[in-house]
Formats: C-alpha cells, sequence, structure tokens
C-alpha cells in the first residue's frame, strides 16, 4: 500500500477540519482584543468602561468570523 | 447640600460601559425580531413550514450567541467594586464565550442531519442575524455618549443612563 492509498482512506469527517480552520483566525484576534485592554485597563482603571466598549465590538467581529466559519463547516461539510 | 458631606462619598466604580451595553442588547433584540419576520417569510416562500422553522432557528442562533458577549460584560460588571474585578471580569467574559461556542458547535452538529431544517435557509438567516447584530452593535456605540472616566454623570443624562450610584 502506497502513501498516497493511505492518504486517500482517511475517513472522518472534513468538517472537523473546517472547525479547527475557523477557530485559528479568531482565536489569535480575541487573544489580542483582551490582551491589549488588559494593557489599557492595567495602565489606567478609570478608562475601563470605554475600553471594554471598544473591547467588545472587537470581540464581535472576530467572533462573527468564527460564527459563520463553523456553521459553513458543519452545515454543508459532510 | 451644605458642603459637608461630599467628600465621603465612596468613589462610584461602575464602568461606564453599561448603558451603551444595554442599549446595543435592547436594540438588537428589536432588530433580530425584524430579521427573523423577514427571513421566516422568505423562508416559508422558498421552503414551507421547515424554511420558516429554519430561519427562525438561524436568526435566534446568531442574535443569542452575539448577544451573549454583552450579556457577560454587563454580568462582570457588577463586580466592578471588588478588588478581584480585573481578573473577574476576563475570566466571565472569556468563560461564557468559550462556553458560547462548545454550545453553539453542539447545536450546530445536532441541527445538521434534522429532516425538519434546511440547511441553506438556516446559514443564510444565521449570516443575516449575525451581521445585523454587528450593524448595530456599531451604530450604537458610534452613537454613544460615553464619558472618559467611571465616576462622572454627563449634563442631560437620562436617569436609566446614570451609572448606579452607590
Amino acid at each position: 500500500m502506497d502513501a498516497t492509498t493511505v492518504l486517500a482512506e482517511i475517513t472522518g469527517s472534513i468538517a472537523t477540519v473546517g472547525y479547527g480552520l475557523a477557530a485559528i483566525g479568531p482565536a489569535i484576534g480575541v487573544g489580542i482584543v483582551v490582551g491589549k485592554t488588559i494593557e489599557g485597563v492595567a495602565r489606567q482603571p478609570e478608562l475601563a468602561g470605554r475600553l471594554q466598549v471598544l473591547m467588545w465590538i472587537g470581540i464581535a467581529f472576530t467572533e462573527a468570523l468564527a460564527f459563520i466559519g463553523i456553521a459553513t463547516a458543519f452545515i454543508f461539510g459532510f | 447640600m451644605t458642603g459637608t458631606t461630599p467628600a465621603k462619598q465612596p468613589a462610584n466604580n461602575t464602568p461606564s460601559s453599561n448603558p451603551v451595553l444595554r442599549r446595543a442588547l435592547t436594540l438588537g433584540g428589536f432588530v433580530a425580531l425584524g430579521i427573523a419576520v423577514v427571513g421566516g417569510i422568505i423562508g416559508f416562500v422558498v421552503d414551507g413550514g421547515v424554511g420558516l422553522l429554519s430561519a427562525l432557528i438561524g436568526t435566534g442562533l446568531a442574535v443569542i450567541f452575539m448577544g451573549v458577549t454583552a450579556a457577560t460584560i454587563l454580568l462582570a460588571n457588577r463586580f466592578s467594586g471588588s478588588d478581584l474585578f480585573v481578573g473577574a471580569f476576563f475570566g466571565i467574559v472569556l468563560g461564557g464565550w468559550l462556553l458560547k461556542f462548545v454550545v453553539f458547535l453542539v447545536v450546530v452538529i445536532i441541527l445538521k442531519d434534522q429532516a425538519w431544517v434546511n440547511p441553506v435557509v438556516l446559514f443564510l438567516s444565521l449570516i443575516a442575524g449575525v451581521i445585523g447584530s454587528l450593524i448595530v452593535d456599531v451604530l450604537v456605540m458610534m452613537k454613544s455618549r460615553m464619558p472618559y472616566v467611571s465616576d462622572v454623570t454627563l449634563p442631560n443624562q437620562s436617569t436609566d443612563e446614570r451609572p448606579e450610584q452607590k
């Protein structure tokens, strides 16, 4: 059995690969957004309210990508 | 006020983001209702009862899961007076985020093989809900008036927008 046949025989749902790909980007994005917010709040705690709103908008945009990516993978990837 | 007591009042630590997030959640609910109605009609025309149900589920999923972030921030802000506020805040917000995605994954996996769901209608209404929610969030943020610091009250600010006085 050569390598190509072995690769072709891998079975399972391709949606799980889609989930992995859809998770990478938003994970990095949310990590950066939250990390920078922590930095900002640590420097100026009285600005927490404004920074929270900006963080919330940042998270909303990055998680939108995750939602669409995961939904695409699991609804259409069989 | 005679000027004998003002300095004794403790600083109000409630973050000034609360009214913005609350307004975004309320408006997001109304917009979701609109998207659900329009999507439901389109779904019903395309695929009858199955399409209608799929559109309602898709819109509901999008709006509920997008709203969880704001809801967890509001919940976490209740601990604003605590010494552990920063840790508790990010623990609650990010923990809620993680939980939300696990639940979303499970829901999507369960819905995938159901006969009473039209995947295309579900997917399109989900996207419509997500984009509608983002638009509401951005509009609310752009129109909001926020003080730079958390312990002031803006002039002409309505009572329900004011941070709670302790």
